[in-house]
């Protein structure tokens, strides 16, 4: 086995990113988060690779918050582009779980099949490497091994490493990609017998089996009523899922200039849907939050093969008022779809 | 504790059997000892599920502008903080106290379940121990102003130190120093408008941040809008934050918000009063900024 001692970690890091813009799991004040180690700062941020996962999804690396498309200017009656921003720069996202890599593929179905490809996420997303953190120990909100997930064997991964709990890490090549990456540090690399730990089972069990196929005829069922009741319609959820990616197309102009951006937007507030004539057609909190949970469970399903919630758990532990996506799992699977 | 509870639930269920409310607002358990969660009681054997513990920490007051254009009666269970938030509601005709049944709890302060369940999900390096929550060690009324029934004893507020002393902190730092500090704090800003869903006092109908022409503010997560966007907030909460400290404790970044509702409520008292918001409910009176007086001051426009 190729081992990579963990002491040794700032140095990779470094030789990582004279290529590339490096991603490592860190505490940063009060969140966790991947941030680029170009920012790394020891008196304030801590690298951790230890913890079960960053509170902040690693989503914003290939799919950012706010991102600059083009800027224009207007000449007379003609509009120039003048610059196209799409993003080349290598980057290795070093350490992402399981739940999170499986959620990388559901963005790449969104935005790069069903016969659409994206061009600002495809040159990202091309350019990026993914080293995959294997889970050993999943922490009491985990449950992506009923959503169909093996956290000790994350996919897709370029590189997976896997914390032997004894101040290594054994270092496996996924893919070319990944290949080319353990050339660049190989002489960090040993090659060494070691113990992996014992995979423990996650603690929380959902039965997502048939629910997708259940909730077809659950659109106008009362229990969306009940369900939502508590929800306040932030956007925590959706902003620290690691798949939610729903976005807007702004601009922002001045005189004759200006720049077309895109942003997270979010299922949870009425503007999402809010139309030009005026209609809205999730005009309340408990629609739009039906759509969450249908987008989540069934809607993607149907149309990807797989669901969009990778049982990371974020939202749970995020919800100010307690909202548990395996309690209305639960609760889908025992009332009676009709009712 | 449970003797409170105890009591909140003969009175849930004395509400709901007569038919003198549609719904009562409480808490129950959620999946550990530490998650405790809003809930929603409509029948006697609802009630059998509510709790109120150390962890009953959410201003349910916020809830009530879900059912504003109804006409269910409402049952729910206040504690100092949120009460204030019930005054804050009908002075802005939000809300008819006809349609409340309020049960007013002395508290003696809360621990944040959301705190906690951060802290115990293997995403934070650092938790917390767990202790009593932020917003309740700058409670300045922990017994409630606005009750058809009360329970409990008479409680201290739990304020530590000065009331104002972090903002004037703030105050006395030179306004580039200033501007570095909320420039640091604005920017991790996710916009997901988690602080305006939780405030009693955002209650228009449609958030300017909503509006989209004019779009008052931009929906970059940059500084410039950011700050737009928290400013803007802030001063429309001018007189009119009851400190139920509810938008810093779910803000999923941890932004001190109530440093800016803080500052505000001590210029509004400084300028305007003495006044504290949603003290009382006297039918008619509305706050500071609400109303106009020949003799405010102006010389800060």
């Amino acid at each position: 086995m190729k081992v990579l001692s963990k002491d040794k970690l700032e140095t990779v890091f470094n030789r990582l990113a004279q290529e590339s813009d490096v991603y490592v799991p860190m505490q940063r004040g009060e969140q966790s988060g991947f941030f680029s180690f170009l920012t790394y700062d020891a008196a304030r941020d801590e690298i951790a690779l230890d913890i079960l996962n960053t509170y902040l999804p690693p989503k914003n690396i290939i799919l950012p918050q706010t991102e600059k498309m083009y800027s224009f200017r207007q000449e007379g009656t003609k509009v120039n582009i003048e610059e196209v921003y799409e993003d080349s720069q290598p980057k290795i996202i070093f350490g992402i779980r399981g739940c999170d890599a499986k959620a990388v593929e559901c963005l790449d179905m969104v935005f790069l099949t069903r016969g659409y490809e994206d061009s600002f996420y495809k040159s990202r997303r091309e350019n990026t490497v993914i080293i995959a953190n294997a889970c050993y120990a999943p922490g009491p909100n985990c449950f992506c091994e009923s959503m169909g997930i093996d956290p000790v064997n994350p996919r897709p991964a370029d590189v997976i490493i896997r914390d032997t709990g004894n101040g290594t890490l054994v270092w496996e090549a996924a893919s070319d990609k990944g290949k080319k990456i353990s050339d660049q540090i190989s002489e960090f690399l040993e090659e060494k017998d070691v113990k992996l730990p014992e995979a423990k089972q996650c603690q929380r069990q959902v039965a997502y089996d048939g629910v997708a196929e259940k909730l077809r005829d659950m659109f106008a069922s009362p229990v969306w009523d009940k369900l939502s009741e508590p929800c306040q319609n932030c956007g925590i959820c959706t902003y620290l899922c690691p798949t939610c990616y729903c976005f807007d197309i702004q601009v922002k102009s001045w005189g004759e200039e200006g720049y077309r951006f895109r942003c997270w937007d979010s299922c949870m507030y009425r503007e999402y849907t809010q139309m030009a004539g005026g209609h809205n057609p999730r005009e309340t909190g408990t629609e739009r939050f039906r759509n969450r949970f249908l987008h989540k469970l069934e809607f993607f399903k149907e149309r990807y093969g797989t669901s969009l919630c990778t049982g990371c758990g974020r939202c749970i532990i995020a919800c100010p008022v307690g909202i548990d996506i395996t309690n209305i799992v639960d609760l889908i699977k025992e009332v009676d779809a009709g009712a | 504790m449970m003797d409170i509870a105890n009591k909140i639930k003969e009175i849930a269920k004395k509400l709901l059997e007569s038919g003198e409310i549609d719904v009562f607002i409480a808490w129950e358990k959620g999946n550990f000892d530490y998650q405790t969660r809003p809930f929603f009681a409509r029948t006697a054997d609802d009630v059998e599920k509510i709790v109120f513990d150390e962890y009953s920490v959410h201003n349910l007051a916020n809830f009530l502008l879900k059912y504003r254009d109804g006409k269910e009666k409402i049952g729910l269970v206040v504690k100092g903080c949120d009460s204030r938030g019930i005054v804050r509601l009908l002075e802005d005709s939000q809300f008819q106290r006809d349609r409340l049944y309020i049960v007013g709890v002395c508290c003696p302060g809360m621990k944040d379940p959301l705190q906690t369940m951060k802290d115990n999900s293997g995403l934070n390096k650092n938790p917390a121990a767990d202790s009593l929550a932020a917003k309740c060690k700058s409670c300045i009324q922990p017994n409630p102003v606005i009750y058809d029934e009360l329970l409990g004893e008479q409680q201290n507020p739990g304020i530590e130190g000065e009331r104002f002393a972090r903002v004037r902190e703030i105050e006395n730092m030179d306004a580039g120093e200033r501007y570095q500090f909320f420039a640091g704090v604005l920017s991790q800003c996710i916009r997901c408008y988690a602080c305006r869903q939780v405030c009693v006092a955002c209650n228009c109908r449609t958030c300017i941040f909503d509006e989209t022409r004019p779009q008052w503010v931009g929906r970059e997560t940059s500084i410039e809008d950011n700050m737009m966007y928290h400013l803007v907030r802030a001063s429309h909460m001018a007189g009119r934050c009851i400190e139920c400290g509810e938008c810093e404790r779910v803000c999923p970044v941890n932004i001190p918000l109530m440093l800016i509702n803080q500052k505000l409520v001590k210029d509004v008292s400084e300028l305007y009063g003495p006044y504290e918001a949603g003290m009382e409910y006297i039918e008619g009176a509305k706050p500071p900024l609400s109303t106009y007086k020949e003799n405010d001051p102006d010389d800060f426009i």
